[in-house]
């Protein structure tokens, strides 16, 4: 069942287009990566969604209806657009409040959403006081306060240590598993190929490709990383089944071109020692260089 | 539109913003009823009369003036304060009724005035009383006259309030509305209200100001001379008008704007 549904969707401001015929769905209960590079449109995207920002033409509908008509199944659909968008000297409790005050949601769900995000202790915080980390988990207390069927997110790891990527990672993992529907972008491949099942990427306001994450992943040719004490015979092998193989150092190739099973298998049917093996996926930024090449569209 | 509304009281109630805006209008107020207590009856610059009289006492009650344009400022902060906090964004999350935010803003930002209103009040009553008192002067003024001054008061800052919630929606920039505000208080009805007497009365400050008892002449800031008071109701109609007309000003135009 399609939840979210983005038809023909433009917004220019002035001659400039940010969105350009963008349509693409998110089913029911999938965690989807919203990329593109910075600039890409994909704010505006969501902000068009939910009724922020009008839309020149086109629609972005959540179960079929605009945000603002969703009546108080609007309370189902949790939201985070603004890092920073608290008022510095209200607690993090009091911030909460005023969001249960305005939505109808249950006070008792304070507690619970605190729990959640692991901000139990700093309820009596001033939001002013919060690292962009703990700022970042109050945004999707908020935003969970309604116990949301659905979830849209801008940039969640923004300004995140690897410590919070983590938690974050594995917080919306849980949240699909929960069989919530997440939408989340985000301008990093690696990062998203961590927690989502779908992939929806977009460049200049435009749909660049949609599906399965480890499609997307896989299109980005991964470039395989190892260090063996046969580095020229392997080489040589490797080279001779199609593969792009480059000296990295002492022991050490870079190849592209195969997977990192091809390359495994193809090492151990000529019993050479592999003492390290790792996959670089790339950055989106590499992805969308080759997508835009294949389609002859400028870098 | 209750839910809107119990929300926008409630941003007021977790912040220090209203108990500082009140802090600094019985500040000012105090430090101008004192110094107008301690020179009545001098004679000198622009003291105000005898605290033994009628009119030396509703000026030194009328200390308010600047109480008044902190309330205005307020009502500024209540609406232009969510964008430059970047809290807007949630706000219309929650609530994407956009007249309807902005309604539940200017009463919230009315019923805040009027708690900053009657702070000041009872800060230029206590001084004034107390002056007088002090001084063995009988009271000059009936107990329903200070009422008055004291209600306007209340009323005036309420309005004001809402005139400034309307003024900070349609200007949005924090501090361009902070400023527009205080050059339109300070100097612009000062202006206009010295130049064309007659429309004097029907500009927001001065129609406020005379409400808590300010004459033409007297105030600080100061009322032209030459204008006149509106009547009671009159002058309440006019700023509740006023109010009205710059949120549905606003409603037309920047509150459609795309939050971005």
């Amino acid at each position: 069942m399609t939840v979210i549904e983005v038809r023909t969707l433009v917004k220019r401001f002035g001659p400039a287009a940010a969105v350009d015929g963008l349509s693409f769905e998110v089913g029911a209960g999938t965690v989807t990566g919203f990329l593109g590079p910075n600039g890409a449109g994909k704010t505006t995207t969501l902000r068009m969604l939910l009724g922020l920002v009008t839309p020149t033409t086109g629609q972005a509908v959540i179960w079929g209806r605009p945000y603002r008509e969703l009546g108080v199944r609007r309370r189902r659909v949790g939201a985070v657009l603004e890092a920073s968008g608290f008022h510095p000297g209200r607690t993090v409790a009091g911030h909460l409040r005023v969001r249960c005050a305005a939505t109808g949601a249950a006070w008792s769900r304070i507690g619970t959403v605190l729990a959640e995000t692991g901000m139990s202790e700093l309820a009596g915080r001033r939001a002013g006081t919060l690292s962009l980390g703990e700022r970042q988990r109050l945004g999707l207390a908020g935003a969970l306060l309604g116990d949301p069927e659905v979830l849209i997110l801008d940039e969640p790891a923004n300004g995140l240590d690897p410590a919070g990527v983590l938690w974050l990672r594995g917080f919306l993992r849980q949240l699909g598993d929960q069989g919530r529907t997440v939408l989340v972008s985000s301008h990093i491949l690696a990062e998203v190929a961590q927690f989502a099942d779908r992939a929806v990427v977009i460049d200049r306001g435009r749909l660049v490709s949609a599906g399965p994450v480890t499609e997307l992943v896989n299109s980005a040719q991964p470039t395989v990383m190892l260090r063996t004490p046969q580095a020229q015979a392997l080489r040589d092998a490797l080279t001779s089944e199609g593969a792009a193989v480059r000296a990295a150092g002492p022991g050490r190739l870079e190849i592209t071109g195969l997977g990192t099973e091809e390359v495994a298998t193809l090492a151990a049917a000529l019993g050479i020692p592999v003492f390290e093996m790792t996959t670089d996926t790339g950055s989106l930024e590499e992805a969308f260089l080759r997508m835009t090449a294949t389609e002859g569209r400028p870098g | 539109m209750t839910a809107a509304l119990h929300a926008e009281l409630m941003k007021l109630r977790t912040t220090r913003l209203v108990a500082a805006m009140t802090g600094l209008a019985v500040a000012l107020t105090a430090l101008i009823g004192v110094l107008e207590a301690v020179t009545a009856g001098s004679g000198k610059g622009m003291a105000i009369p005898s605290l033994a009289t009628p009119g030396g006492l509703r000026d030194n009650l009328a200390s308010t003036g600047f109480a008044l344009l902190v309330a205005a400022l307020l009502g500024v902060v209540i609406t232009s304060g969510e964008f430059r906090l970047k809290t807007a964004t949630d706000t219309y999350l929650d609530q994407p009724g956009r007249g309807r935010i902005l309604a539940a803003k200017t009463i919230a930002a009315a019923a805040a005035g009027a708690l900053l209103g009657i702070a000041a009040t009872a800060t230029s009553t206590g001084i004034t009383l107390g002056f007088a008192a002090a001084r063995g002067y009988p009271l000059a003024l009936s107990d329903p006259a200070i009422a008055r001054y004291a209600g306007g008061t209340v009323i005036g800052a309420a309005l004001l309030a809402a005139v400034g919630a309307g003024a900070g929606s349609l200007i949005r920039h924090e501090t361009g509305a902070i400023i527009a505000v205080v050059a339109w208080g300070l100097v612009i009805e000062l202006v206009v209200g010295a130049t064309v007497t007659t429309a004097g009365r029907f500009l927001p400050y001065t129609a406020a100001a005379m409400l808590a008892g300010d004459t033409n002449g007297g105030g600080m800031p100061q009322i032209p001379r030459g204008v006149t008071a509106l009547p009671y109701p009159a002058a309440i109609a006019v700023l509740a008008a006023i109010a009205a007309a710059l949120a549905a000003a606003a409603a037309l135009t920047t509150v459609r704007r795309d939050i971005t």
